[in-house]
């Protein structure tokens, strides 16, 4: 069963939301040394950490990581060989026409 | 609980890192830039970066030591830091009419800042996660000079949308989201030629606007020329890490690089072509300008890699065509559910792809010295 049950716990963490003229960015940082594995997803509780335009948002927030089972874990890393072309950046959509 | 930053340094534009960055005064002015906007109804855009891990041991193994001294210079350089301060607007910026734009160029405008922008911050946040999870000081420090770019840029092109009556929207970090998984060695093709790629494109649309001031439709392309030299010191950065094991570069893996140069080259050309309005605003042939963003890419890739493209071969350009017609055949027979039609567009945009792929490749001896400079 271990092979493929998936297992939940909380961690928490800081979210940094910049919102500046030079520096747009967001990451998530694990405040207890969780690590993330191939599969496993993040959700972040709460209401979306908005940053309005010009301004850096800190806030320290709950998440739940869901760790994917081993079978996951094999599969995404396996597929993420094949799905190279998303690290690919283009500087257009693959939209045909917008 | 928010927390707001008090200002430091005069401009985040001068900050030498992300952390300073945050701190500095031009904070202030900007949200009341912020307040202003609000009365002004945005369209909202979702970023949606992609979230990845890697192989973090692998990465932490890395051993910089044959090719010290040119790292040693590369990473000096990338400290001093010489494009602080060059992203910010100056009377160089003049004021664009959005709204007597022609709908169609502002449509496929649009489309290039938000991919751009969406880019530049998934490029951020990747660099950012493996100097966080790395403990080779080595590579935590390059990641770390890499994601202070990124997110230069990303802001950069942010205001850019801004004045277009964009605003992205960041709640992404509240979803769901999954974390897939690359190993190291696709990160750096990826990442390699996507940056030396981005170089070629930037430089060569910087160069022909030189020549051609009447087709600068907007003022952002007046920093494509420090902006690209970023790129190109990245890709700098990835050509070193590729050096450092000889193993990547080699047997199999050479297959890969071939199977990424091809994917690459096709994804760029396909994609400028569904962009007509863009190009020509610009004044830009697309089939001019895919030759020329190859032939400089071609060039530099012989830094590291065993092998370059036949770009002059009869079945290259022929077979880009038809991949690029395929897919828009694809596209419509999807929008009126035609399932046979669908399939056939599928096959023939598979055929012109290994078409693609079976062209001889002209091997390259990699020179013993890695480092290059932007020249074009």
């Amino acid at each position: 069963m271990l092979f493929i049950s998936r297992k939940t716990e909380t961690a928490p963490c800081e979210v940094e939301v910049s919102h500046c003229f030079e520096s747009l960015h967001a990451h998530v940082k694990f405040l207890n040394g969780a690590i993330i594995h191939p599969g496993d997803e993040v959700l972040i509780h709460g209401a979306p950490v908005l940053a309005p335009y010009g301004e850096v948002v800190r806030e320290t927030r709950t998440a739940t990581i869901t760790r994917a089972s081993k079978l996951e874990q094999v599969w995404t890393r396996l597929r993420g060989d094949f799905g190279f072309m998303e690290l690919c950046e283009f500087s257009f959509s693959e939209e045909v026409s917008v | 609980m928010n927390k707001v930053e008090q200002a430091a340094v005069a401009h985040s534009a001068d900050a030498g890192n992300v952390e300073d960055a945050l701190d500095a005064g031009n904070y202030r002015q900007a949200v009341i830039d912020s307040e202003s906007a609000t009365a002004v109804a945005m369209q909202n855009t979702l970023l949606t970066p992609r979230f990845y891990t890697t192989d973090f041991d692998a990465l932490d193994a890395i051993d910089v030591s044959p090719v010290r001294e040119e790292w040693d210079r590369l990473i000096a350089r990338m400290k001093s830091d010489p494009n602080k301060g060059h992203f910010k607007k100056n009377a160089d910026w003049e004021q664009i009419d959005w709204d007597g734009m022609d709908p169609k160029l502002r449509a496929e405008f649009t489309d290039f800042l938000i991919s751009s922008c969406t880019a530049e911050f998934s490029g951020c946040v990747l660099y950012k996660e493996m100097k966080r999870r790395g403990k080779n000081e080595d590579i935590t420090t390059l990641f770390q000079l890499m994601a202070r770019d990124e997110a230069r840029h990303a802001g950069f092109i942010n205001d850019a949308l801004r004045e277009a009556g964009i605003a992205v929207n960041l709640t992404f970090l509240t979803e769901k989201k999954k974390y897939t998984f690359f190993q190291p060695k696709f990160i750096f093709y990826a990442t390699y030629l996507s940056e030396k790629i981005g170089y070629a494109r930037y430089i060569t649309i910087f160069r022909h606007l030189q020549k051609n001031p009447q087709h600068r439709f907007h003022p952002i392309f007046k920093w494509f020329e420090e902006w690209c030299n970023d790129e190109f010191g990245h890709g700098e950065a990835f050509a070193l890490l590729m050096k450092t094991d000889p193993r990547l570069t080699r047997g199999i893996n050479a297959l890969w690089i071939k199977f990424f140069l091809t994917a690459v080259y096709s994804t760029m050309f396909v994609r400028d072509h569904q962009r007509p309005a863009f190009h020509q605003a610009l004044g830009i042939d697309p089939d001019w300008f895919a030759q020329s963003v190859f032939t400089k890419t071609s060039e530099i890739s012989r830094q590291v890699f065993p092998l370059t493209l036949d770009i002059d071969h009869p079945r290259w350009k022929k077979n880009l065509k038809a991949l690029q017609r395929a897919n828009v055949d694809l596209a419509e027979a999807r929008k009126n559910g035609r399932l046979i039609k669908r399939l056939f567009a599928s096959a023939r945009a598979g055929l012109a792809f290994v078409a693609l792929l079976t062209i001889p490749s002209i091997r390259n001896k990699v020179p013993e010295r890695t480092r290059l400079e932007p020249v074009y």
